[in-house]
């Protein structure tokens, strides 16, 4: 094998890693728990004293991922303040941006055999950017059903006008559910194109959500967004 | 003008006793939906304050709220009607009265200028300049306005008059609405229901006679004593939920063990209304109790969310089962990033072909 020299950028402050992290096993937790809430499944056969997975239960999971997955916002946001490489959002205030993310596109649809290089690509990036409005809309209704058990509460106040805007507590439940299905949607296409990323180029994208470094020969044409690359030997 | 009586004034010229009244006022208390601690209050305002002049007018509806009104048991609804409001109009029992009593509105109207209060059952349509609903020459718009900006407060009763009920159902023919956008600054009780549970009609109705204001309400204008929880939290089936033990079809044996009907499309998760706790008719049943699942009527556009026993993934007909179109793009989805993948192995390897061969050119 031929040596190639290569660049170590890092990009990844550990509070995003562990954020991603608690956010894959939080989406499944909740999708699933989600389904069962919203289509149970009828305990048949066996005394409710002695089930321990009751409806009770999936709720409450639900609701436990719920505030974990909130929490871990403060990671999210501590990462974006301390580190460069975290702040992914698409830069579409910037003109190159545009003729980028075509770029990348064209790559995508098989009609490019590559594409310039990147850190984090900008057709990705607005990807992220859909999947936190995506995120943001199951927070909204998500919270404006939950806190509407006492309406009169602070909870009940701050969500309660999400349900008055859908015209219906039903539809907050319907868009809830609807949203969850494109989030999975996203959570495959996101797995693929990582894992193909990796096999195309072969800088490391898998492995950055782990030890937070891409490796890159060619300087890639957002290395301004961060830091220099590590110094190797 | 002559002296207006108070209820205790009434009570006095009937010979009820000073104990019987202060027992009645307890009750009072407790069925608007209030602490005991303002026992105080009410006693003091039944004491002084004359009984109000309520004037009850009906737009597009069935009149199914006064039939739910005349079952109120406490107080009992004649007790309201003859002893404890001045109930001076009403187009439903003075339907036969004609014109000498649309001259009575006008002169109450005038006469008791921002003290009235308001009842108004039904939708207001709006279509055509509202005459699809006309009584006495006017079309019931008018009338709402012209009472509403005068009236003290007005409540409006019934998920017809809250939110346009049946007749702003798809496709809305007469352009029904709710009476809210009638009343100009007038602040409005919304109390919705189809019909709502009498005892909240009439406790409503008592809480503003009495207090001389509206109730304390949430943010769809409903009073929080009566409309602050979910029937779904305050439910008797609630234990049947948490244990997982659900009704599959209205005749199994879950369905005929009282289990919960969640899976029959209730829609007690999302509605607010006092079923759970107070019942109707003397907490005689309400319609979980009687194997119905709710359907939610007390909430706005009712009519049009769904099936009544499909809840979520079915609900929202347009479109159809959530789940399935769900699973579908996500099977979709995977197809067609496996095929892009094999897409991408082929492109990489003619790519690496492509450059082999630059390589090879160059080095020649």
């Amino acid at each position: 094998m031929k040596e190639e020299k290569r660049k170590v950028y890092y990009l990844f402050s550990p509070f995003l890693r562990i954020f991603h992290w608690i956010m894959v096993l939080s989406i499944v937790v909740l999708f699933v728990t989600g389904i069962l809430i919203a289509k149970p499944v009828t305990v048949v056969g066996i005394e409710p004293t002695f089930t321990s997975m009751s409806m009770d239960w999936v709720r409450n999971i639900h609701f436990i991922f719920a505030f974990l997955f909130c929490a871990s916002f403060i990671l999210r946001i501590y990462g974006f303040i301390v580190n460069k490489g975290d702040r992914l959002f698409p830069r579409v205030w910037e003109g190159h941006f545009y003729s980028e993310t075509l770029d990348v596109a064209l790559h995508y649809m098989l009609l490019k055999p590559s594409h310039a290089p990147f850190l984090r690509n900008p057709l990705a990036r607005m990807s992220y950017a859909g999947l936190y409005a995506m995120v943001l809309v199951e927070i909204l209704t998500g919270f404006a059903m939950y806190y509407m058990t006492e309406p009169s509460n602070i909870g009940g106040t701050l969500f309660g006008w999400v349900n008055v805007l859908l015209g219906n507590e039903m539809i907050t439940h319907w868009v809830h559910h609807i949203v969850a299905w494109l989030i999975i949607v996203f959570a495959i296409g996101h797995v693929y194109m990582v894992l193909r990323a990796d096999m195309m180029e072969a800088e490391g994208e898998a492995s950055s959500m782990f030890s937070g470094v891409k490796f890159l020969e060619h300087t890639p044409k957002d290395a301004n967004e961060v830091e220099p690359p590590i110094e190797t030997k | 003008m002559e002296k207006r009586e108070s209820l205790w004034d009434r009570c006095l010229h009937k010979g009820i006793s000073r104990r019987n009244f202060i027992k009645g006022c307890v009750a009072l208390t407790t069925l608007m939906g209030l602490s005991t601690d303002n026992l105080q209050k009410v006693v003091a305002a039944a004491e002084k304050k004359p009984l109000p002049v309520v004037i009850w007018i009906h737009g597009h509806e069935c009149t199914g709220c006064d039939e739910s009104f005349i079952r109120s048991a406490s107080p009992l609804a004649s007790d309201v009607v003859l002893s404890q409001i001045d109930l001076e109009y009403d187009h439903l029992l003075s339907a036969a009265s004609g014109e000498p009593f649309e001259q009575h509105l006008e002169t109450l109207i005038q006469k008791f200028k921002g003290q009235y209060i308001l009842a108004v059952e039904g939708a207001a349509c709006t279509k055509d300049n509202g005459v699809y609903c006309m009584s006495g020459g006017h079309t019931f718009t008018h009338t709402l306005r012209h009472a509403a900006e005068n009236a003290a407060a007005v409540i409006a009763y019934g998920t017809c008059a809250v939110s346009g009920g049946i007749q702003a159902a798809s496709p809305n023919p007469t352009g029904s609405s709710g009476v809210s956008h009638f009343t100009s600054s007038t602040p409005v009780v919304n109390v919705p229901g189809c019909p709502p549970i009498p005892e909240v009609m009439t406790g409503v109705v008592m809480h503003v006679a009495l207090f001389g204001k509206v109730p304390p309400l949430d943010g769809q204008g409903r009073p929080k004593q009566f409309y602050g929880n979910r029937i779904h939290d305050t439910c008797y089936r609630r234990p049947f939920f948490d244990a997982g033990m659900f009704a599959e079809n209205f005749d199994d044996a879950g369905s005929k063990g009282g289990w919960c009907l969640y899976k029959l499309g209730c829609r007690g998760p999302e509605t607010y209304n006092s079923c759970g706790n107070l019942r109707w008719f003397q907490g005689m049943s309400y319609p979980i109790q009687s194997g119905a699942p709710c359907i939610g009527c007390s909430n706005a556009n009712f009519w049009d969310s769904g099936k009544f026993s499909e809840r979520l993934p079915k609900f929202g007909q347009p479109i159809g089962d959530v789940d399935k179109i769900g699973a579908a793009i996500a099977g979709v989805t995977a197809a067609g990033v496996v095929a892009h993948g094999a897409a991408s192995v082929v492109q990489k390897k003619k790519r690496i072909a492509a450059e082999k061969a630059e390589k090879g050119a160059g080095e020649e």
